[in-house]
This record gives structure tokens, sequence and C-alpha cells, in this order.
């Protein structure tokens, strides 16, 4: 499968100042590639985008890989409904904290290092779940396993540093959806697992414990293909690039400062955590939701389950590839409609999946359901590569940890204890996510518009918004270059159709 | 086109809709003949009783007061949670809806109905959770469909309960396991980690 961006035409192939360096696929004046090939494992760029996704993947499986086996586990350790509403909250609380970090972390030390750290370091969490014997364990191995999915903001960092700007919203969404798959692959996995064990003759309360093994295996040795075959940037890894002086160690303030201070990236934050959120607290109830209501076994619970999650293997790509797509006709503007639609569509069918009685109805809907939130996801990631370009790590971890607040505030007011029956919870989530959506309407760039609003009259160009971010003394010591190559390439941002003040 | 098939999946989501708000007569609980059998479950030990290993005298036999005896076929005896064990618990509620009904999920024994007093020897199973029990014996005719039932309590589930303490399923070869490939892990990062910082300085006194 190729996509091909118009980048490779417009923009230059300048050779870099140090040696000159040739590619397996088309790039741009950064370096970045131009076009996505999905079927090559092309050193540095798909092969970046393969270990990236599959890592994420990994964690994926690891952090939802108890509620699939919830029926039995919370039989084992005599969990109530609170303990397990507690344990799923704290399943993606971990995460807010850790992926602003990995923000930060992926702009200092690069997206290799920063993510197999946190990978093999939350791998611990998922071995000793064989161990817990009581609900305080049983959340606390949540938690901290959950830590594992902020290598979504790596995987993203990773994504926008290796693709140019007119392939940047499907790379990120592809590999964003190919790693979100793991939340529905892990419904099908585990009970696939736990049986296979009970039937080699284990009793049911040790074989889901033997079955938490198999996640963490997956995701120590996922950790290891990315340190031993990855590269952080096309022409090389930070720590090469600092030491030869290519690449300028940032200031740890500045890029956190201008990240917070960007209102878009609060805004994307908070849309996010309507879509995202969505998602996971769906996988976190979704197995459980079946299992109980419709009287159906564990198996049959997480095959249904697990439709859900699967769905991101072409729901979230196609969000952002359509993001691509309409921004090649109508620039900005049209990623923003077209993500603001989506998701809110996403919401009324959400508020509709509560109020189905029936187990088909229910099924068809969920489905429809999860390929627009999916989609909504992968529209998010096609907007947020632009808003920064010095902090776009801060945006991208601000924007993630915003997907998991929007979950643990979703799972702590509908989904704890018993208060509301887990329908209603869904149909309130739903109004929730289209109230939730609103503020993007509010996102607007001067230099390309907004939803209701054109470029501005003042005739901002791409390189006025970009430069922003630098000080003339930053600029006269040349550390803004990367920002203004960016620049250039983001002029397709302007679109086809518009009559664009400055074209 | 896209228009169709917008208007075909509304007029889809509208029929699911009035599909799944069809009501359908069920049969309740609450119909049932109570106290038909006469139903006892003694402990093999005082205490708490542990799964897989502890065991349940059980008996049941026709009560007086039955009416419904000449429609009894087989009968069903389970284990049955008790008040204390369901609270906080969605999973395990009591409803009159006997389909819908999760108090009962785990069966002792299926027998034909037999005229003379019956008695098993239950051992708890391993599965058995944590928690309060009694013992309830339903009356099946026929067609599947209960008809009475007798339990080891009263009515309001408050006496002759009995307590079991599941098995925690853990064992020493898993606990090892998980520290060692923890360790292995945490390790490995180090190991890269002086790599990388072994490799950086040698590019750097190029």
């Amino acid at each position: 499968m190729d996509i091909e961006g118009r980048g490779g035409e417009s923009g230059t192939t300048a050779t870099t100042t140090a040696t000159r360096r040739r590619f397996a696929l088309p790039v741009d004046a950064e370096n970045k590639s131009t076009t996505f090939r999905l079927f090559s494992v092309a050193k540095p760029h798909m092969r970046a985008f393969h270990l990236s996704w599959f890592q994420f993947f990994c964690c994926f499986v690891s952090t939802f890989a108890a509620p699939p086996l919830l029926p039995i586990i919370r039989e084992n350790l005599n969990l109530t409904a609170t303990d397990i509403g507690n344990a799923g909250i704290a399943s993606v609380s971990g995460s807010v904290f850790a992926r602003i970090v990995m923000g930060t972390a992926c702009d200092l030390f690069g997206p290799r290092l920063a993510s197999a750290a946190l990978t093999l370091s939350t791998a611990p969490a998922v071995y000793f779940t064989a161990g817990i014997k009581s609900p305080i364990g049983f959340i606390m191995v949540r938690f901290f396993a959950g830590f594992s999915l902020a290598t979504f903001v790596s995987t993203q960092f990773w994504m926008s540093s290796m693709f140019s700007g007119p392939v940047v919203g499907s790379a990120n969404g592809i590999a964003a959806g190919w790693g979100n798959l793991g939340g529905g692959a892990t419904q099908l996995i585990m009970p696939l697992v736990f049986s296979v064990i009970q039937q080699m003759g284990a009793a049911k309360f040790t074989a889901w414990r033997i079955a938490f093994f198999i996640p963490g295996l997956f995701q120590t040795f996922s950790a290891f293909a990315v340190l031993l075959f990855g590269q952080d940037l096309p022409d090389g890894d930070y720590w090469a690039m600092h030491k030869a002086g290519e690449k300028e160690k940032d200031k740890v303030g500045k890029v956190i400062k201008h990240g917070i201070t960007n209102y878009r990236g609060w805004i994307t934050a908070l849309a996010y955590g309507y879509c995202f959120g969505v998602e996971l607290t769906i996988d976190n109830i979704i197995a459980e939701y079946f299992f109980d209501r419709f009287h159906l076994d564990l198996k049959t619970a997480g095959i249904i389950a697990a439709s859900f999650g699967l769905a991101n293997f072409f729901a979230r790509p196609g969000g952002g590839i359509l993001s691509d797509l309409m921004a090649r006709r109508f620039g900005m503007r049209g990623r923003l409609w077209s993500w603001w639609i989506i998701q809110t569509l996403g919401g009324v069918l959400c508020a509709s999946l509560g109020q189905i009685d029936s187990l088909t109805g229910s099924i068809v809907v969920m489905l429809i359901f999860s390929v627009f939130v999916q989609a909504s996801c992968g529209l998010t990631f096609g907007v947020v590569p632009f808003i920064s370009r010095r902090s776009l790590g801060v945006i991208s971890g601000m924007t993630g940890a915003g997907g998991n607040v929007g979950a643990v505030l979703t799972q702590l007011i509908f989904f704890k204890g018993s208060k509301y029956s887990k329908e209603t919870g869904i149909t309130l989530m739903g109004i929730m996510s289209i109230a939730c959506s609103l503020p993007i309407c509010l996102i607007y760039f001067p230099q390309w518009g907004g939803m209701f609003c054109g470029p501005s009259s003042k005739k901002v160009t791409e390189e006025d918004y970009y430069l922003a971010e630098w000080s003339s003394k930053e600029k006269a010591n040349n550390l803004h270059l990367g920002s203004q190559k960016f620049a250039e390439t983001s002029v397709s941002e302007r679109g086809r159709a518009t009559t664009h003040p400055q074209t | 086109m896209a228009i169709h098939k917008i208007f075909f999946a509304s007029l889809l989501i509208c029929l699911l809709f009035q599909i799944s708000h069809g009501a359908t007569k069920e049969r309740l609980f609450s119909d049932l003949e109570k106290g038909a059998l006469e139903v006892t479950a003694t402990p093999s030990r005082e205490g708490v009783l542990d799964a897989g290993i502890d065991k349940l005298s059980i008996t049941w036999k026709l009560s007086s007061t039955a009416t419904k005896e000449a429609e009894f076929t087989t009968i069903k005896v389970k284990l049955c949670y008790a008040p204390v064990s369901q609270v906080d618990r969605p999973w395990r509620k009591t409803e009159n809806e006997l389909f819908k009904d999760k108090s009962c999920p785990h069966k002792i024994i299926t027998r034909p109905y037999d005229k003379s007093p019956q008695s098993f020897e239950y051992t708890l199973e391993r599965d058995i959770p944590t928690g309060t029990y009694f013992v309830r014996a339903y009356a099946v005719d026929a067609k599947g469909h209960e008809v009475a039932f007798g339990q080891s309590t009263d009515e309001a589930k408050s006496t002759k309960l009995f307590s079991v303490q599941a098995i925690s399923g853990r064992h020493k070869s898993l606990d090892i396991a998980s520290v060692c490939f923890s360790v292995f892990s945490v390790l490995a990062l180090l190991v890269f980690f002086v790599n990388e910082k072994r490799k950086a300085k040698i590019e750097q006194s190029k």
C-alpha cells in the first residue's frame, strides 16, 4: 500500500550540512519521508514505523489484559464492583503523568530510548500480576502496567520525526491505530490463552495468573527490538547527533513553556479525552458489560469486546488518511471540520448504544460507534503535528495525557461502584463526548484559519507562526533552522480549493 | 449514493430499536412454590470451609406442605450466595425473572425426582469464590421449567449460612518466575543504556 504525499515534488532535496545520505524513500528538506510504504521495512523510516506500532501494541495488550478475565479474577480476589472500577481508573491514570513526561523525554533523549525504557520498566508490573492476592494488589499492578500507554506519545513523536506533512496524518493514524488494536486483540488473546492453560490441567484460579506471562514477555521483547533495530531520526540517533553538533539540545524550560502556553494544545487534549478516553473506557468495561447483561460466556463476550478494539486496524488509520485527504483540498480547515463532525457522530452513537436492549442491536451499533470514535482519534493527530514545531513532544504529550484524563474522569463519574447501571453510564458518556467536542470549533491558526474563520487578514505566514516560538537571540544562534524547514513544508496546509490570500 | 447509505443505516438502527423493545412474559421466582422441599446442608467441620477440601452433607426430601409434587421430574441442587456476598457485586444479583437471576450460579448435583429422602456428600469445588452461602434445591418439571424449591436457610436468607474461603491460585513457582523475568527486563535496560553511553563517548572522542 502506497500513500503519496505532494511534498516530494515541491520540496527540494537539499543535502544536509554533513555527509550526503541516501534513503530508500523520497524525502523532504528535513530528510523526512514523503511517502508511506506499508509493506516495506526500509531503514530508517518504515522500520521505525513497524517497531513503534508493534511496541505500542504490546503495551496495550498488557494494560488491558485484565478486563476480559475479570469474571474469573473478581471471584479469585473477592473484588467488589467498586474495586473493579477503581482498578479501571488506575489503569489509565498512571499514564496521564507518564504521557506528559514522555513528551519532554522524547524532545530530550529521543523516542527510541524513551519508549524502550518505559516499556522495560513497566514489564515487571505485568509479571507480578501472577502473584497478587487482594484488591489492593490488583489495583496496583493495573496502575503500574498502565504507565506503558505513554509509548503512544513516543510513537506519534517518532512518526512526526520520520514522515513529512502530507503523509504525517496517515503515518500517525496507522501507527497509533495498530497500537490501539492491542486493546481489542487482548480481549481475544487472554481468554484463549486462559482456556489453553486450563485445558492443560491448571485450576481456574491459577490459569489466569499464568496467562499474564504472555503479554509480559511480548512487551519485553518488543522493547529489545526497538533498541536493537530502531533509529531516532532519519539522520541518526539523538546521542550521535548531539555529539556531532548536528542536533542542538534545547532548553527544557523553554520547550515546556511554549507547549503549555499554546491554547490549541489544551483544546486537543480535551477533545482527545472524549474520543480516545471513550475508547479506553470501553476497553475496560465492554467485556463485562456483554458478559453480565446478555448472559454470554467468557469467550463469546471476549470476541464481541474484541471487535470494538479490532476496528482500530482500519478505523484509526482511516481517520488519519481522511485528515490528509481533506488537507490536500481544504487545508487545515478541512482537517478541523472532518474531525469535529466525525467525533460528534461518535458521541451520538455511544449514547444510543446504552439504550439498546437486544444483543444483535448492541453489536451492530457498537461496531459503527467504534469506527467513528477511533477515526476521531486519527483525525486528532492529523492536527497535532502542526500546533507547534519546537514543542511537538510537549503538545503530543499533553494531548495524549488528555486522552487518559478523559478516561479517568469518565470512569470515575459513570462507571465506579453501582451508582449507574453500565447502560446508563454508556449513554451519559456519549452525551459528554458531544459536549467536549465543541471546543474544536475554537481552534484557529492565523496562517490557515479555523472552522468558522478564514486565515488572518494580516497575511501571517507559516514561517511567522513557527518562528514566533524562537527569540531573536536564539535565531541568531541558528537554533530555529528545524522549525524553518518545517514551516516551508507546511505550506501544503493551505489547501487547494481556497483562494488563500498569499497563493 | 452516500445519502442512500445513511438512510438505510438509520432505518436499520430504528428497526433494531423496535425489536429490542418487544416484551415477552418471563417465568418468575415469586411464582414458584416455596418450601416444597426440606433441604439441609451441614458443613463437615466448624468455621470457614476451604474450597476444594471441605465437604457439605446435603439432604432433601418432600415437604408435607408441597402441592405440586405430581409435576416434579428432576431436582437441581445449587449453591447460592447469601445477601452479604451480593453487596456491591451486581454480577451476583437476585432477580425475580428466573433467566436473569444470578444468585445461584454453582451447580451441586442434578438427580431425577425420588419420593424418598435423598442425600449427597458435596466436596466444595476449587473454583468456588470466597463468600457466604446456602443451598437451594429446585424442583423441575418435564419441560425443564422450575415449579418449586426449598432451601437450607429461612426466607430472609439469614440463618444456617456457611462461609467458604477460596483457593488462592498462587504458586511459589509463579512468584519466582515473576521475579526472574522482571529482573531480566530491568537489567537488560541498564545494559543497553550503558552501551549507548559508551558509543556516545567513542563518537565524541573521534
